[in-house]
């Protein structure tokens, strides 16, 4: 056997080795991120409305979009009094994904960014500003910062996902 | 070498930060407060003092360096893959606030030049317990270097000294009985640039001077 061949096969070795190594790992820690992600978004949702009063329901979806939304409905009825969105758009650096908090009047109680990639110093920091949004069905308010055209476009686009949607899934749509 | 010049050589004498000028990148971009600089000091101990041992203890088994020598390079940065890989993932899993402030730059170890700089130019030809040595001294000396980075900026761009979570050390009343308010630049990425070039500039200055002392002094003994 030549000796190129035999280093490839020494590095292909060490390839299967190191690949074993991180499942072995990633086994062991995928359980604990998943579950610190869930108690950190049950937090957020905390802050928008205050979990007891209500029924929740939570839907996932295969978009790119929308992944999950959250159903408030009254207790023991069907009536839907709010719908928590989590969706996701375009950044500078990658999606940036947002929970976008929806009363049944289309005013919207509150949002918060859940991940982003955007530049630190920059896109990183105009993502817990004050948009001025306050309904769905009126975005023009929305307050876009110059110099991070990128990142407010991609905020822009989850309100504007929520929007297009939110008339259908209080009327019961609730569908991808 | 002893095992103690091996240890400390990274903290001033040949520190990887202000001498090398290795691994700006990172340091520059992470510098924004003391606790993403410790946390990222953390990430570059683990990573730089397993990668140089295992770097080491390939090469100096004869048989398997004289296969892995042609390709050397994919073979170092597979393993440091994976070391920074799994740092990633147990971040992630157990620091997660560090993980979501430190963000992209953990992933970015892998092509630290330092790490890649300490395998090809130290580990591959020293024995694993000097290897893994001057791997902790390296990254002690970087996290060093990263920290005073990091407080520097931090105080001047902030007034604050972020050390880890909640313990903040609120300099702002200093700022106050001057007069002045923080300079916000300095905790800008352009504000790191000017850091670390008054920093190095500091360090310079004081290394000539005594350079200059020592040679001096040298020309007087010998009259």
């Amino acid at each position: 056997m030549n000796s190129g061949l035999k280093s490839g096969l020494v590095l292909l070795v060490l390839g299967i080795i190191c690949g074993t190594l991180l499942a072995v790992v990633n086994s062991l820690t995928a359980e604990t991120i998943a579950n610190n992600e869930l108690i950190e978004k049950n937090a957020v949702l905390e802050e928008f409305y205050n979990l007891n009063n209500y029924d929740l329901e939570e839907k996932t979806f295969e978009s790119d979009e929308v992944s999950t939304i959250y159903v408030l409905k009254e207790k023991g009825t069907d009536n839907i009094n709010a719908i928590i969105y989590q969706v996701a758009a375009t950044g500078y650096n990658g999606p940036i994904t947002m929970l976008i908090a929806v009363n049944s009047d289309y005013s919207i109680e509150g949002y918060t960014v859940l991940t982003h990639s955007e530049d630190p110093g920059f896109g990183a920091d105009i993502v817990e500003k004050d948009f001025l949004i306050e309904s769905v069905t009126d975005l023009d308010p929305f307050d876009s910062v110059a110099g991070v055209t990128y990142t407010s476009n991609g905020i822009l686009g989850c309100f504007e996902i929520v929007a297009a949607r939110a008339g259908q899934d209080f009327g019961g749509g609730l569908d991808d | 070498m002893t095992n103690r010049e091996n240890l400390f050589k990274g903290f001033v004498k040949e520190n990887p930060l202000f001498v090398s000028v290795l691994g700006m990148c990172p340091s520059l971009a992470v510098s924004t407060s003391l606790e993403n600089g410790l946390g990222m000091g953390l990430g570059v101990f683990f990573v730089l003092t397993l990668s140089n041992l295992i770097i080491s203890l390939i090469m100096s088994n004869e048989k398997l360096a004289a296969l892995v020598k042609p390709v050397r390079i994919p073979v170092y940065i597979v393993v440091i893959a994976t070391l920074v890989t799994i740092v990633e993932m147990l971040m992630h899993a157990f620091i997660p606030d560090l993980y979501k402030s430190l963000g992209v730059f953990i992933p970015l170890i892998v092509v630290n030049c330092i790490i890649l700089g300490r395998a090809e130019a130290f580990a591959s030809s020293n024995t694993p317990k000097d290897a893994a040595l001057d791997g902790m001294g390296m990254a002690l000396g970087f996290t060093g270097a990263i920290a005073i980075i990091a407080i520097f900026r931090e105080f001047l761009g902030a007034g604050t000294i972020t050390v880890w979570g909640n313990l903040v050390i609120n300099l702002t009343g200093l700022f106050d009985f001057i007069g002045i308010t923080p300079i916000g630049i300095f905790v800008q990425p352009a504000g790191a640039f000017l850091s670390f070039g008054l920093i190095l500039g500091t360090i310079t200055a004081i290394g000539n001077k005594n350079a200059a002392k020592k040679l001096a002094k040298e020309a007087l003994a010998n009259g």
